[in-house]
């Protein structure tokens, strides 16, 4: 066990882009997305001018994350169909996630899965913001992301010991940071603008109960977490699949027929995904 | 559906998918049968992944795939719901052999 709890530095988090081993996409991006008055054309534009990126945003979202297969063909037609909110986190994702996959090999595929399952799932209850959904699976780790950065040995060491201890990262992350991950994607949400439910569902990912706004996006996306860690794809900084909330899994009460469908639209991301 | 690289396309193959451009344009629509001229098109253009008709198996045997699903679900097997999650997983795993 540590011998101290690290006081997570909420304005580091909340500054990421400030950090010399964050890329300058990033940069560009965050300074982009944290505009709360940010128009439709001016992101438009933005991604429009970064062939790359936009390459990588119409790739996202003609897969089965987002359930428009092959029929989005310019990102002023992605942000039509998916509104600015998801676009705004979806950039936020590739991003992000992109400088992960070096550190921490694994997380976009959870992450990706996890969006795919949480848009099946809100498609089964018949929720009116699949997409939005989708967002939320695909952002809900983004706070493992930035204690990674900001702390990297020391997350390592947590990764370490809780393969050892047979438990799961969130639980050892108390072991070591005063704030877990959960959290520190909250704060960074929050700066940067990111709707309340949207934050809500980063916040109670492991704790759904506490959600007010968004009870059934966070339990959602909760159960998604588990079913993509039980069909064990990608990595999400532990080998263990963590005990569901049986609150909020009665709130979704999925059949095992539904979550069988659920596990094939999992397979299906990640085939297409690469 | 079959995911494979350019260099293995064969003449005659369908596409199950649509052959998108690097910059998000539709080449080919899904359904198409792949000659050998497209088939050097997709080449020259860089394209990474198509999908085609056809099954692919896993690369690993079931058994160790569900042989890991066991021991992630080690330290939680009691907890409610867990075992109804564990038997659609072991479940759908064996659906992707048949």
């Amino acid at each position: 066990m540590s011998s101290q709890i690290i006081k997570v530095n909420q304005a580091r988090i909340e500054n990421i882009g400030a950090l010399p081993t964050v890329p300058g996409t990033l940069k560009l991006i965050s300074s982009v997305i944290a505009n709360p008055m940010l128009t439709l054309d001016e992101i438009s534009r933005f991604v429009s001018n970064d062939p790359a990126l936009t390459a990588k945003v119409l790739k996202m979202v003609n897969s089965a994350a987002f359930g428009f297969p092959g029929r989005i063909s310019s990102v002023s037609h992605a942000i039509m169909l998916l509104g600015l909110n998801v676009v705004r986190g979806l950039l936020l994702g590739i991003s992000v996630f992109e400088i992960m996959e070096k550190v921490m090999a694994g997380l976009w595929g959870h992450s990706l899965a996890c969006a795919s399952a949480a848009r099946t799932i809100a498609l089964q209850r018949g929720l009116a913001n699949p997409e939005e959904i989708s967002v939320a699976g695909l952002l809900h780790d983004m706070g493992k992301v930035l204690l990674i950065l900001e702390y990297p040995k020391q997350y390592e060491e947590v990764m370490n010991k809780a393969n050892s201890a047979g438990v799961t990262v969130i639980e050892m992350e108390s072991e070591y940071f005063s704030d877990p991950h959960p959290s520190v994607g909250k704060w960074l949400g929050a700066k940067w603008n990111f709707p309340r439910n949207l934050l809500e569902v980063i916040a109670f990912h492991h704790s759904p109960e506490k959600a007010k706004l968004a009870p059934m996006e966070a339990a959602i996306v909760h159960l998604s977490d588990i079913l993509v860690r039980a069909r064990g794809i990608g990595f999400a900084g532990d080998p263990f699949v963590p005990a569901v909330n049986p609150a909020a899994f009665e709130k979704i009460n999925p059949s095992a027929e539904e979550i069988k469908m659920v596990l094939e639209r999992i397979e299906t991301t990640l085939e297409s995904e690469g | 559906m079959l995911k494979i690289s350019p260099d293995k396309l064969q003449p005659g193959m369908k596409l199950v998918k649509p052959v998108i451009s690097n910059n998000g344009m539709v080449l080919l629509g899904e359904g198409m049968e792949l000659t050998e001229k497209w088939i050097q098109r997709i080449v020259d253009m860089g394209i990474e992944n198509l999908y085609v008709e056809g099954s692919q198996e896993p690369a690993v045997p079931k058994e160790e795939l569900l042989a890991q699903l066991e021991a992630r679900f080690k330290y939680i097997q009691d907890c409610p719901y867990m075992v109804l999650i564990n038997k659609a997983v072991s479940e759908h795993i064996e659906a992707m052999y048949e």
